[in-house]
């Protein structure tokens, strides 16, 4: 149960933990804290994932047993939502580093606040599913915490060092759009989970299958996870997830220069 | 420019023949059921028809929570103890594909044959 615990935990924790990072480096670069919008994101998200996971099975049930792909593609999508509207501001409040203090940075923070709570929810639910099941008096509880705590650990460590990384290339001037480019990916990414969900519901047409990778780069592989929590690496994705990546993907762009023409 | 363009044009009548095909087909999908009993899937091998929607009817009998998740058909549900899921599959070509319990991997193993 130990490695299980260490992969899944892991797995959770790495694409809210690459979020945080892309989304503290463009804050601290746009003249603000991460610690305005940090400590209440991890709140609400952790408050919503417990109430998740406490309605898993009502969920679940609910809307002909897909309820929880319902629920799913409605947190992705609103937090797809809410990227483009960060990038929106963004791009109104003017060049890097010249943003300041000057400018209200509520709805910034509040947004940011918004896509880390939704990111939380999810992920963190799951996982809150998952230590459920042994708090039962299995036996396993011992090696499955310390599995956690170890996939927790590495997922946070990936994190900060991307972190780092994307503050050194910044500080450096190199690749200083690097930021909001995954952020755009990532966009992508949830727009076409959100798709999948749906696709898995029965609410949407997923067509073929455009491509196959599965030999070259497979999903289970440590950087085929690495690159599905970054940039929602899929070896055989379907028509539609990417028509909705492409989609989630532009609008991050569309919104900052969107975001742009509208400043005075 | 022009083969982006054609490259372009060729993804998009893809995207709507694809949805086009997959029409209103679903009056008589098949279902099949699946149980998980201690950790395990019963039956652990299902057979499908090839090129149709087929609705799983997961039912996990375990006091615990499982993870029914595929790579390779791209499916990912959580299914509450003494519960039962619904996960559409297909329309899928011919071929094998794997599926497993996320939350006990080692045990929870199964396969989708496509034929």
């Amino acid at each position: 149960m130990l490695l299980t615990s260490v992969i899944l935990v892991l797995q959770e924790t790495l694409e809210a933990a690459l979020l945080f990072s892309i989304l503290a480096v463009i804050t601290l670069r746009s003249g603000g804290r991460p610690r305005a919008w940090l400590p209440a994101g991890l709140l609400l998200g952790g408050a919503l994932a417990f109430v998740y996971a406490l309605n898993l099975r009502r969920i679940s049930e609910s809307f002909d047993y897909v309820g929880q792909e319902l629920t799913n593609a409605a947190l992705q999508l609103a937090m797809t939502v809410a990227i483009v509207a960060l990038v929106a501001w963004l791009g109104r409040a003017g060049p890097w580093n010249t943003v300041a203090a000057q400018r209200d940075r509520t709805v910034f923070n509040g947004l940011c606040v918004l896509v880390i709570a939704l990111a939380i929810t999810r992920e963190g639910s799951e996982v809150l599913v998952f230590l459920s099941g042994f708090f039962t008096g299995a036996g396993a509880l011992r090696a499955v915490l310390l599995g956690s705590g170890v996939g927790f650990g590495i997922g946070v460590s990936v994190g900060f060092l991307l972190f780092y990384g994307l503050l050194a290339l910044d500080r450096e001037g190199r690749w200083r759009s690097l930021p909001l480019v995954l952020l755009a990916l990532f966009s992508g990414n949830m727009l076409a989970q959100a798709a999948l969900q749906l696709i898995q519901a029965d609410w949407l047409q997923a067509g073929p299958a455009l491509w196959d990778t599965s030999a070259w780069l497979p999903e289970q592989s440590i950087v085929g996870r690495l690159s599905y929590a970054l940039i929602g690496y899929e070896s055989n994705p379907s028509v539609a997830e990417v028509v909705a990546y492409l989609a989630g993907a532009a609008a991050v762009p569309l919104a900052y220069a969107a975001g742009r023409r509208s400043r005075r | 420019m022009t083969t982006t363009r054609h490259t372009i044009r060729r993804w998009l009548s893809t995207a709507l023949a694809g949805l086009a095909l997959a029409g209103p087909a679903a009056a008589k999908m098949p279902v099949v059921e699946i149980e998980i009993r201690d950790h395990l899937f019963f039956p652990a091998e299902i057979v499908i028809p090839a090129n149709t929607k087929v609705k799983l009817l997961v039912r996990n009998l375990d006091p615990t929570p499982e993870e029914f998740e595929s790579y390779e058909l791209n499916r990912e549900k959580v299914i509450s103890g003494n519960s039962q899921a619904v996960i559409f599959i297909g329309p899928l070509p011919p071929g094998e594909y794997p599926f497993f319990g996320e939350f006990y991997p080692k045990t929870a193993q199964g396969v989708v044959r496509v034929e």
